[in-house]
């Protein structure tokens, strides 16, 4: 038995009342005289032993009703057999609703996040003023609201685009109801609980919280689907990678895939999960592209398109100075990109050499083999307006930056420090000034109007990267998209939809949203996985609904103590006024 | 109006009397009324006399058989009188209906006890009279009717001693004397019951009647063995217990410490809960009394003090 109110028993030091009244408050009584004192005598000794009984049952009445008064205003709950019961001890729960892309999938007509929704709001409706609520989305924020207002943000949840890691999530939410002072605390996931939903490592659940996972559809019973992975423009083609639940492809073979742009279908293929078809798109005039990759409707609608986006351009003309730091790296690698076509050697887009060019509209200026040559670069540039400048020699690192995944971690050996020419580089960072690399920390590759500062010769005897293979696609990168000042077209996850990065009139780059490709995968993860990872008791609807706060319901006695205290009040009553 | 009567010798008892009798003209029977709105009217003799004259008048006889009859007066006849006593000689005379009366041969001794303890001048109530005061009356009036048949009556008033002793007599101005007997002796304190009967028994020479008024808060085996050793002397007994009502159901505040006004004992109780016992505590006595007195011939009768007095009376007749 627990109490709603235990500080309210603090009154059962009331129940001394009586005896203390009857010990202490003895009032001196009023004297009469009576003659027949004797028939008085004889009748109190005839009586004696009934009438201490009758104190004794006063007494016992009166400090009962007392007691019972007392324990009933500290709310007791008794425990019942039955989950039904309307109260339990104040918990602190958390409910994990995972309203993934996956939950939108239709089961029996119904989206399955109707019946996710269902569950969650049966933890919330059975939670009473003394809990503390949590609600986890799939965005992972844990809102903390009464039940009433959570109930309010399941009714109105919808499927969301992020995908929910469902250790991470168990991980914060028993750590949060973990640090909570309350007799229970327990951590609701109700999720479809995808296999990929599992994130890495083991939720480690503190000592005291239990966890209870609504246990998903047998593995067998997991349904079909396909989904666009991944799409993306290459060469002149849109690589699309099919994703899905795995032996949907054997059961339900290749589906159409088909490329779109602006509605209209450019280009179609047919591919199972797991595989990539590359759709090769027809001659498109210079700019920015959207498409769209659209499979066949399934029960899974949110991943049967994704959006994609590119870019036509003109190859860049580029010369490169034989005399400076481009040597025959750069050579080289701007003839294999003048035989791809996407460069021409030859022109006046982008100089590559130890010094801005005047005549070229881009200058990717490398350092002087020559350190006394080092000045002489920085006036060139300080005569363009540049606001950066070569420094001493830095120390060797490998690369870092964002802007160039492929190049990361390439080790460079030999370079110089790139710093603004007041020496506070966020003075020489302004809307045209971009740091696109780094090393150690400190500018390795910059771009500054229209001048981009590598740190480092392209040359092995400075750097590893003309010797690795992501060299070409960064000269490629590096004279076509970092010269005009373009940034990735990156891929986040979220609601579909294409956001243009601009600066000024110019569009430099694009980041097109789309859903998590785990999320098509919707194989559920075996009870035992659940078990290991979210140290879960994994269990069905009906077992869920009754283990839930703390398995046992907790029925409120206060008006049963109330009733008893009636009936105690009745009885004295009776005996306190019967007089014959 | 003619006034006559025993004992009215001054002028403000006679003034009194017609203010009683004023005042009782619509009742015929005030023998019959509340003790204490009788007591209003007067002093021991007034009511004495007023409640045996309703008493007399109701009863349409003698109350105490005698025998060995004298003619005394005619009085004019009355409905209810036996007709054995009609004069039929006024009536073929005069064509007027008058009966005989007589005067008893007294060959009676009566000697009345009244118990004048500290107990007996407690009321439960200050409307009603104390148990002193209405065995005062009470005999008074049994004097009167006594005398009234030329019965020898006396009187002994007693609480812890004889405290006054009138001899039995039947001569002019006997009653007087037992009223101011009655008068004069002060409230008492203790009760020793048997030791004035013991002395009762000196007294008593000639066998008679003793009859005993008081509230019998005595220790009843003392009483009773000299109350027998009289029965046993041949004299009849009578035994008038006297309660006032407060006394026969227990009644008070929630908690109340009684005191007995003849000892220093008391006892804190609550009435509400002792009710109940008390009562039947109380009717066992009254029955252990009852009882007792009638296994040795003697008369009982139980009397509260509300009881008016002619009903009083007739337990007697």
């Amino acid at each position: 038995m627990t109490f709603l109110h235990p500080l309210a028993l603090v009154g059962l030091a009331a129940a001394a009342i009586p005896a203390l009244l009857h010990l202490l408050e003895r009032r001196v009584p009023p004297e009469a005289e009576f003659p027949p004192l004797r028939y008085l005598s004889e009748a109190e000794r005839q009586n004696a032993r009934r009438l201490k009984l009758r104190h004794l049952l006063l007494l016992i009445l009166r400090t009962a009703l007392i007691v019972l008064i007392v324990v009933a205003a500290a709310r007791p709950l008794f425990p019942t057999q039955a989950s039904g019961g309307s109260l339990h001890e104040p918990t602190a729960l958390a409910v994990i609703l995972d309203n993934s892309p996956s939950s939108g999938l239709v089961v029996d007509g119904r989206p399955a996040l109707e019946r996710l929704k269902a569950v969650a709001r049966g933890s919330l409706a059975r939670a009473t003023a003394s809990d503390r609520l949590w609600l986890v989305l799939a965005d992972g924020v844990a809102r903390a609201a009464t039940p009433e207002a959570l109930l309010a943000t399941v009714d109105s949840a919808a499927v969301s685009a992020r995908r929910l890691d469902l250790t991470a999530a168990v991980r914060a939410a028993t750590r949060l109801v973990g640090a909570e002072p309350l007799p229970a605390r327990e951590v609701h996931v109700v999720s479809d609980l995808q296999r990929t939903a599992l994130g890495p490592g083991r939720a480690g659940v503190p000592r005291g919280v239990r966890v209870l996972a609504l246990a998903p559809p047998p593995a067998s019973q997991a349904p079909a689907n396909r989904g666009v992975g991944a799409a993306r423009v290459t060469d002149g083609a849109a690589a699309v990678s099919i994703v899905g639940t795995p032996g949907t492809g054997a059961a339900g073979g290749a589906a159409p895939v088909t490329l779109r742009i602006h509605g209209r279908e450019v280009g179609r293929a047919l591919a199972v999960p797991g595989s990539t078809v590359s759709i090769t798109l027809p001659p498109l005039g210079p700019g920015w592209w959207v498409g769209d990759v659209v499979l066949d409707a399934d029960e899974l609608r949110a991943d049967d398109t994704r959006l994609l986006v590119w870019r036509v351009a003109a190859p860049a003309r580029v010369a490169a100075l034989s005399a400076a730091g481009g040597g025959r790296f750069v050579a080289a690698a701007l003839a294999v990109l003048e035989e791809g076509h996407r460069v021409r050697v030859g022109g006046t887009d982008v100089a590559i050499g130890d010094r801005p060019e005047a005549g070229s509209l881009v200058s990717v200026v490398l350092p002087p083999a020559e350190p006394a040559l080092i000045g002489q670069a920085n006036r060139a540039l300080a005569a363009r307006g540049g606001r950066w400048r070569f420094a001493s020699a830095g120390t060797p690192g490998p690369i870092a930056g964002s802007a160039l995944p492929a190049i990361a971690g390439l080790q460079v050996t030999r370079r110089y420090r790139i710093e603004a020419v007041t020496g506070d580089a966020s003075r020489g960072t302004g809307g045209d000034t971009t740091v696109l690399a780094t090393v150690n920390g400190q500018p390795w590759l910059v771009r500054d109007g229209n001048v981009l500062l590598l740190g480092s010769r392209l040359d092995t005897a400075w750097t590893a990267l003309p010797a690795a293979p992501a060299f070409v696609p960064f000269v490629d990168a590096l004279v076509n998209r970092l010269a005009r000042g373009e940034a990735l077209i990156s891929e986040v996850e979220g609601v579909p939809r294409v956001e243009f990065r601009t600066r000024g009139a110019d569009t430099i780059g694009a980041i097109v949203y789309g859903l998590d490709p785990q999320e098509s995968d919707l194989t559920p993860a075996p009870p035992a996985l659940v078990h290991d990872v979210l140290e879960a008791e994994v269990l069905d609807g009906a077992a869920f609904a009754a283990a839930r706060f703390a398995g046992a319901g907790r029925r409120d006695g206060s008006g049963l103590l109330l009733m008893l205290a009636l009936v105690c009040a009745l009885v004295e009553l009776g005996v306190a006024t019967r007089t014959r | 109006m003619r006034i006559t009567g025993p004992g009215l010798s001054s002028t403000r008892d006679i003034r009194l009397f017609i203010s009683f009798r004023e005042a009782m003209a619509d009742v015929q029977r005030i023998d019959l009324l509340d003790p204490a709105e009788v007591a209003r009217f007067g002093g021991i003799e007034i009511v004495a006399q007023g409640v045996v004259e309703g008493f007399l008048s109701g009863i349409h006889r003698s109350p105490f058989r005698g025998f060995s009859v004298e003619f005394t007066e005619h009085r004019a006849y009355q409905p209810g009188d036996e007709l054995r006593y009609l004069d039929w000689k006024i009536l073929a005379r005069a064509d007027r209906l008058f009966v005989k009366q007589f005067e008893q041969e007294t060959n009676l001794r009566a000697m009345i006890l009244v118990d004048a303890s500290r107990s007996m001048a407690w009321r439960g109530a200050p409307t009603r009279l104390t148990k002193r005061a209405y065995a005062d009356r009470l005999a008074a009036a049994l004097a009167l009717i006594l005398l009234r048949q030329r019965d020898a009556t006396g009187l002994i008033t007693f609480d812890e001693v004889v405290r006054e002793v009138v001899p039995a007599r039947v001569k002019a101005g006997q009653w007087a004397r037992l009223v101011r007997g009655l008068v004069d002796t002060p409230d008492g304190r203790g009760t020793a019951a048997q030791a004035a009967l013991v002395r009762l028994t000196s007294l008593l020479a000639r066998r008679g009647l003793v009859v005993l008024v008081s509230d019998l808060l005595f220790d009843r085996e003392l009483a009773l063995t000299a109350l027998r050793y009289l029965r046993h002397r041949g004299h009849q007994v009578i035994v008038l217990h006297l309660m006032d009502p407060a006394e026969a159901e227990l009644a008070g505040p929630p908690e109340v410490r009684y005191r007995d006004p003849e000892s220093a004992a008391s006892v804190v109780v609550r009435p509400r809960e002792l009710a109940r016992a008390y009562q039947a505590t109380v009717r066992r006595e009254i029955d252990a009394w009852r009882t007792a007195c009638r296994r040795h011939g003697i008369a009982y009768h139980h009397i509260l003090t509300d009881m008016p007095f002619g009903m009083a009376l007739r337990l007697l007749a």
